[in-house]
């Protein structure tokens, strides 16, 4: 399942689960529950918002189509390690990521990898199908 | 910053978790609607950290367990026999009905000779023929600590020995409680669970949800610094340490809320990065554990 199809699928949960509580607003008179119920719809409606956000940027990101021309040999990557001032980037199926302030990426280093260089092949092994990437800024890709 | 709230409701109950399960199987125990099990405690290529650990244990403490909880046969530490008189003890329960808590690697080179556990019968019991052994008949296998769950620091680079984890060797599924040492809680917790209600809830890398399910990063008490981007550039500081390497954004365990030696402190609490002991890969792929000039 690709990110797209999990976003889509969590947003069909969300709308069932808002037709679920609207049908239960119409079968109480008792103003507490109908305050839970309302604030419940209030959460979907949230959610369905986060996700639609999500699936943007999915398009624009996971399949991404980088913002910027900038190219970068893997010599150059190997710069943007994460030390002295430089930012950590990583390239993964040609594109160049930004984790410098990515949690999972402390002290620019992560299980064993480190940044400034391509990390398709781990990440490929270890992250398929979860939503990463419509996470990261893409700065560039490789030439 | 350095307390964890007790005000926190999710906290609170987590904090009281292992200690209504030990309760709640000793009274089962005592009432007959359960009986005391067998517990045999195999240490093997390690550093028997994980039974320091277990005897650490509070509320409820290593006593609870070992007089009320389970018939505790055999540890090589703890128990008074010796020599082929402790491997007898062993062997008698060949057959018999047991759980099985197995701490530290095994050695598999040149057939398991690096490991020898004793003497039987005059020959040599390696770590590897003990827990082919004893790990395919148990009722259940528990691995106790990062080196049992995951091969852990035994199995580190070069891996002279070549060891693995206990997963490795056996044919049947594992309950592992990784963390360099196990909190003597994750052990109980997860053994009166298997006597009250059978085998818990696991992730999907075989570790109990009731212990394993969030990540340090996402409750740790720090936490507010790494939101405002407030990071320390040294340990001994008192903000996130994320710069350092932290390790809490990927190592899913509940530290933060237990914590260590009778809920003094942990790692962080002390301003030391978490060097995400309780996590697979641990300790190759958490190097390096500290980090300086990071951007």
């Amino acid at each position: 399942m690709n990110d797209r199809e999990i976003f889509i699928n969590m947003i069909d949960d969300n709308l069932n689960e808002m037709s679920d509580t609207i049908d239960c607003l119409y079968t109480t008179s008792n103003f507490r529950v109908k305050n839970k119920l309302l604030n419940r719809l209030r959460k979907s409606m949230s959610n369905i918002s986060m996700l639609t956000q999500g699936l943007r940027n999915d398009t624009s990101m996971n399949n991404p189509q980088p913002s910027s021309d900038r190219l970068f040999t893997l010599d150059e990557l190997s710069r943007y390690n994460g030390r002295n001032g430089n930012p950590a980037y990583v390239a993964i199926n040609d594109i160049v990521y930004d984790v410098t302030g990515n949690a999972a990426w402390g002290g620019a280093t992560h299980f064993g990898l480190t940044a400034g260089t391509d990390v398709t092949s781990p990440f490929a092994s270890c992250h398929a199908g979860q939503p990463i990437l419509s996470k990261l800024k893409v700065v560039g890709k490789i030439t | 910053m350095n307390q964890t709230s007790n005000s926190c409701s999710n906290f609170s109950t987590r904090l009281e978790t292992v200690s209504v399960l030990v309760h709640r199987a000793i009274d089962a125990i005592q009432q007959k609607t359960i009986k005391k099990r067998n517990l045999i405690w195999l240490e093997l290529t390690g550093c028997s950290g994980n039974i320091i650990s277990l005897l650490d244990g509070a509320n409820p403490d290593f006593k609870s367990i070992a007089c009320q909880l389970v018939n505790f046969i055999y540890d090589n530490s703890l128990m008074a026999s010796e020599g082929e008189a402790a491997l007898e003890k062993l062997f008698s329960m060949a057959d018999g009905d047991y759980i099985l808590a197995v701490e530290g690697a095994v050695s598999t080179k040149d057939n398991g000779m690096y490991n020898i556990i004793g003497r039987w019968k005059g020959q040599p019991v390696t770590a590897y023929e003990a827990v082919k052994k004893f790990g395919e008949q148990a009722g259940h296998v528990i691995t106790v600590g990062t080196c049992a769950s995951d091969g852990g620091i035994s199995a580190a680079r070069p891996n002279p020995a070549e060891c693995v984890g206990i997963q490795n060797l056996l044919n049947r599924r594992v309950i592992k409680l990784p963390g360099c040492p196990c909190h003597p809680d994750w052990f109980m917790g997860t053994l009166a669970y298997l006597m009250l209600f059978n085998e818990p809830e696991l992730d999907a890398r075989q570790r109990p949800l009731m212990f394993y399910s969030t990540l340090i990063h996402d409750i740790c008490p720090r936490r507010p610094y790494f939101n405002q981007g407030i990071f320390a550039s040294k340990p001994g500081e008192k903000t996130c340490m994320f710069k350092l390497g932290c390790r809490g954004p990927v190592t899913r365990v509940d530290c933060p809320i237990r914590k260590w030696n009778d809920r003094v402190n942990w790692p962080i609490g002390d301003d030391s990065p978490c060097i995400g002991c309780a996590m697979f890969g641990f300790p190759d792929k958490m190097e390096p554990f500290i980090s300086y000039d990071t951007t």
